[in-house]
């Protein structure tokens, strides 16, 4: 099977693979590495990341499957992960997932038809001093109320 | 040495030693699922904790070491407690599948669900909904509703055959085990996970709504399929209502065996095993007249048989017949061909035609595909195959046991190099196509269906008992030589009628001591 | 001795404090140079185990015996694991060390790695983290170009490479054997232990796992010594720690405390007492896995001894504050779905018992619970208590005990009013 990784990906693979003594180890980072770019990890990447580090590919879909960040199907542009936990919603956080819904027309867990959000619950996000808190991408984003709420949406091409 | 209480009782173990092991010695056996006596200890069904006094928490005996002076419980009310815990937590998942289960009446989670008087469920919720029949194998199929995640066979893959076809994939109570697609479990040895699983997750297609196994009846054997003998168990319904003879094989299982096969046997044995014991048996004697195959009794073969015997002895040219036995044959069997043909009858051309050899598999298959090749060595049979020019050549009378020749010459030329064979005797359990060349066709018994020894590769000799008999009209070649040999007029002790495989395997012993030795 | 009020946190607030220059200037890698070049390595063991140093992960083990816990002469390499995992829920004090202090983590690693003769080092940051694991990666490259890490550091002939590795999301990976799995690019499902990490920990080799928050408080240890160190807390638990308080107080946020400070105080006199002029209901006082605290039980001391001796854990040091008005079955939901959604499955009580509590409590807050459901709850938290192969089990089962334990009386009353009459 021809390989979907471009040369640059396989480059920068090889290069964390160099941080550990056994390669098996860099799994995580470069998964993390090949979702960033291709925004999800499809069963052709998990067997050329197999490959580049010499383990089967079975383990590759072990971990890929076990851990949440991880996605096997396409997220929208817009990644908003809302936190379900405890400390957000004694801030309102509950109330912060419905407006959500409300606003994008689509439950915990959906995608929007423009391929621009994807709306996931998460478990504790580590910013409760900022509840209720939801992460969009990689970025953080605390003190929600509704206003606010609506402001970052807007602002989001 | 580590002197240590269990259950009030002494035992003395070995540095090192857990106390699942320790009690084993004490004679308690602790329930588990996840352990397994190949496999480095897992800990995860938690069903083996024990009470040790100093411990704060319950530990686990799989893999607590023991230490000098322990005190052990393993039936205290905290310990009971703990394991009908553990259960009724297998049992919230678990689908009520034993009436349409194969597992059903030697499942473990039965068997401890009611040790510890699990019968009701106070478990009100829905069950998990998972695939009930994902194949994971060419003759598996995986219910992830039974599966309890012990792991065993993800383990099994892991460390004996290192194929590591099965992966445990998500996590929680959304756990479940499966192979990477186009990957399935495909090593030689994917049988044993049949055996392996303690509940009925995966199962057999071969073995699968066959049959119940309070209905089977357990026999003692070794394999015959290459020369390393593993120990197995046969699995058959021995008789009522069936014609008393008839009985079939459903499975066999690994029996185990330390010093040859320890807990596994390889795919070729066990699913050639059953295929051969009931497909393509030769099952009755016949008579070949100008192709016209007419049955033939016992009786009729004797007076036939014995009759172009007689014929040979009384001409005295012995030089003209030809033997061709096989790695097939028994110890027993081996021996009174060669007291019969070479010793009484003189004749000098006796080989040895077997299957021809395949591969190791670099486990516990062996290239030669014959158990006792080394038998025969021993006895002084020359191993190396015959060429057709050697048995055929100014040959009056031949005598075959075993199809293998029609592994080895295509049966054309097989008729074109008996056509000056005047007289053509085949002794076998299956049919090959050499039926046809043949002049008589005597039905044998396979090894499950009779009593005898084997030598495997190593030079172990292993005795085993009659099992299962399939085929109520066939004989073991014991008797049938025993029975020649009367008729011919010749006269040993060893012939009979009284003298059993054991009389015949106390003689050899006593002729070569090497046949005697126990590893 | 004086009492400082603050010492982790004392400079956090400054612009650019993550720079390295910015660090230096305020006398950052002092400590480092002076135990290179002054300390043979077992005396900042010594040191630290002085200092009463205990874990700030959770589990409060003293970081200075642990050390001491690595075999002297195994012919194997040694590793050092920085748990930046920060999962526990309520918890977010890590988070501030690494993005505005990194430098300090850095000099926390190469002294405890010094300590122990250590060679490699790997930060196992929680995923979410993304942008914090940056900056982190900036400071290490700093610190590399200045000879604060690789070969050689400072001339003095101790080695060390740093390595920044992103987990991807599984709470059960800031256990530690879990930790090491992930770290190995496997499952996070712990190991048996024994062996201990400190024998057998990644790729096989001894290795020390130590929080963020500890080892950020070695450098202090080092240049004030341990004297000093137990003056800012109490002996047998030195020093400040990080408090983070959530829920329903006026100034949610990160307080630097000594051990010991009462939880009273940490609410009403540091948060800023109750918002919106609310009556206190509960505390969770260490991350949710600690046993809830009701009203009348929070004049405890915050150390790792005294609440324990209450029937909690300091744990994380995570508060979390629950106001009148917020139903105690809704606490509960969350707590139950948290460790179902977070079981790694190995083990039967955790993967099994988890998901039933939370099915049942799920049922309850849907109206189709019952009194004998409580006691369920409390007869299955006793059943994974104890049992399990990680202490995910016990911080599962424990809140949901303590819950129906000091709330009963609320729970059964809402499934009274809720009850399917026959």
């Amino acid at each position: 099977m021809s390989s979907v990784l471009s040369d640059v990906l396989a480059k920068k693979i090889d290069e964390l693979a160099a941080r550990y003594p056994v390669k098996q180890a860099a799994l995580l980072p470069v998964l993390h590495l090949v979702q960033n770019e291709k925004g999800f990890l499809s069963p052709e990447d998990e067997q050329d990341v197999a490959g580049r580090l010499g383990i089967l590919p079975v383990k590759v879909r072990e971990v890929v499957t076990f851990y949440t960040m991880f996605r096997r199907s396409p997220v929208g542009k817009y990644h908003i992960q809302v936190c379900t936990n405890l400390s957000c919603s004694l801030a309102g956080g509950d109330g912060l997932v419905g407006r959500l819904e409300t606003r994008l027309g689509i439950a915990l867990g959906g995608t929007t038809p423009d391929g621009k959000f994807t709306l996931t619950g998460v478990e504790c996000l580590g910013a409760c001093e900022t509840a209720p808190c939801l992460m969009i991408n990689f970025d953080y984003h605390g003190n929600l109320d509704a206003a606010g709420l609506d402001k970052i949406l807007e602002g989001l091409a | 040495m580590i002197r240590l209480l269990i259950d009030g009782q002494h035992v003395e173990v070995s540095e090192g030693t857990t106390v699942l092991k320790a009690a084993e010695r004490a004679g308690i056996e602790l329930p588990r699922f996840c352990f397994h006596p190949a496999f480095v200890p897992e800990g995860s069904c938690r069903l083996c904790l024990v009470q040790i006094e100093g411990f704060p928490k319950l530990e686990l005996g799989c893999s607590t070491v023991v230490r000098e002076g322990m005190k052990v419980a393993t039936q205290s009310p905290v310990v009971r407690e703990a394991r009908r815990g553990v259960l009724e937590f297998l049992l919230t998942e678990h689908p009520l599948d034993c009436p349409i289960c194969d597992k059903a009446g030697e499942c473990k989670l039965q068997d401890y669900a009611s040790d510890y008087g699990l019968t009701e469920s106070v478990f009100r919720e829905a069950k998990e909904k998972r695939e009930k029949r994902l194949p994971i194998g060419e003759k598996l199929l995986l219910d992830r509703e039974r599966c309890i995640q012990c792991t065993r066979c993800v383990r099994f893959l892991a460390e004996i055959t290192k194929t590591h076809e099965l992966g445990l994939f998500e996590r929680g109570v959304h756990a479940e085990i499966g192979i990477y697609e186009g990957r399935p479990v495909r090593n030689g040895y994917a049988g044993n996970l049949v055996d392996l699983c303690p509940v009925g997750a995966i199962t057999d297609t071969d073995f699968r709504f066959k049959t119940r196994p309070w209905f089977l009846a357990r026999g003692e054997s070794v394999c015959p399929h290459c020369s390393r003998g593993c120990n197995i168990y046969v699995d058959h319904h021995p008789g009522f209502p069936r014609v008393p003879g008839s009985a079939k094989v459903y499975r066999i299982r690994p029996r185990v065996n330390e010093a040859v096969n320890g807990p596994w046997i390889c795919d070729y044995g066990r699913y050639g095993f059953v295929e051969a014991q009931n497909k393509g048996r030769s099952d009755r004697p016949f008579w070949n007249r100008g192709g016209a195959m007419t049955e033939l009794s016992w009786d009729k073969v004797r007076i036939v048989v014995g009759e172009k015997l007689k014929a040979l002895r009384e001409s005295g040219r012995t030089g003209r017949a030809a033997v061709a036995a096989s790695g097939w044959l028994t110890n027993e069997d081996l021996y009174l061909v060669r007291k019969i043909f070479r010793d009484d009858l003189k004749i000098s051309r006796l080989f040895i035609v077997d299957p021809k050899p395949g591969e190791s598999d670099g486990m516990l298959l062996l290239p030669d595909r014959a158990p006792n090749r080394r038998g025969a060595a021993e006895l002084g049979f020359d191993l190396a195959p015959p060429s057709l020019e050697a048995l055929t050549r100014e040959t009056d009378v031949l005598i075959l046991f075993g199809p293998h020749l029609a592994a080895h010459f295509g049966l054309e030329e097989l008729r074109t190099a008996f056509d000056k064979i005047a007289f053509k005797i085949l002794v076998t359990s299956h049919l090959s196509g050499l039926e046809s060349l043949a002049d008589v066709v005597l039905a044998s018994a396979t090894p499950a269906e009779k009593e005898g020894s084997f030598t495997n590769a190593d030079g172990r000799v292993q005795r085993f008992s009659a099992t299962a008999r399939s085929c109520p009209d066939v004989r073991p070649e014991l008797r049938i030589l025993q029975d020649l040999a009367r008729e011919i007029g010749l006269r040993s002790d060893l012939y009979g009628p009284a003298a059993a495989a054991r009389t015949v395997h106390v003689a050899l012993v006593q002729e070569i001591p090497f046949f005697g030795a126990r590893a | 001795m004086t009492r400082a009020t603050k010492v982790l946190t004392e400079l956090f607030w400054l612009e650019h404090l993550h720079r390295i220059e910015a660090y230096l200037d305020r006398g950052g890698y002092q400590a480092l140079k002076k135990a290179l070049t002054e300390m043979k390595p077992e005396q900042v063991q010594e040191e630290v185990k002085k200092a009463g140093l205990r874990g700030r992960g959770g589990a409060g083990f003293p970081a200075g015996v642990k050390w001491g816990f690595i075999p002297k002469d195994l012919d194997k390499p040694r590793y050092l694991c920085v748990n930046a995992d920060e999962g526990e829920p309520g918890t977010f004090k890590d988070k501030y060390i690494l993005s505005h202090d990194p430098h300090l983590l850095i000099e926390g690693i190469v002294l405890a790695a010094y300590a122990v003769g250590i060679h490699s080092a790997y930060v196992y940051i929680r995923g979410e983290y993304e942008l914090i694991a940056r900056r982190l990666e900036q400071a290490i490259a700093e610190a590399y170009a200045k000879g604060y890490l690789g070969r050689n550091i400072l001339g003095a002939g101790f080695d060390l490479e740093l390595v920044v590795h992103r987990g991807a999301g599984a709470y059960i990976c800031g256990e530690e054997t879990s930790l090491l799995e992930s770290l190995e690019g496997k499952r996070g499902n712990p190991r048996l232990k024994p062996p201990f990490p400190a024998l057998v920990g990644l790729f096989q080799c001894p290795t020390v796992i130590n929080n963020v928050e500890t080892l950020a408080n070695v450098p202090f240890i080092i240049q004030k010594g341990a004297a000093w160190f137990v003056e800012q807390g109490l002996p047998k638990d030195g020093g400040t720690r990080l408090f983070g308080v959530s829920g329903a107080v006026a100034k949610p946020g990160l307080y630097e405390l000594p051990a010991g400070t009462s939880l009273r105080e940490i609410i009403y006199t540091h948060a800023g007492g109750m918002k919106d002029g609310r009556k206190l209901k509960a505390v969770i006082p260490g991350g949710m896995s600690s046993p809830i605290l009701r009203a009348d039980e929070i004049d405890v001391a915050m150390d790792v001894d005294s609440i324990a001796a209450a029937g909690s854990m300091l744990g994380s040091g995570a508060i979390i504050v629950i106001a009148e008005g917020t139903p105690i079955l809704h606490v509960l939901r969350k707590v139950a779905k948290f460790y179902a959604h977070e079981s790694c499955g190995q083990c039967t009580p955790c993967r099994l018992g988890t998901s039933w509590i939370h099915k049942i409590v799920e049922r309850m807050a849907a109206g189709g619970g019952t009194r004998d459901d409580v006691d369920t709850l409390v007869r299955l938290a006793g059943n994974i208590k104890g049992r399990t192969l990680c202490p995910l089990g016990d911080a599962a089962a424990m809140p949901v005990a303590a819950i129906a334990q000091k709330f009963r009386a609320e729970l059964e009353a809402t499934l009274e009013r809720s009850a399917v009459r026959p």
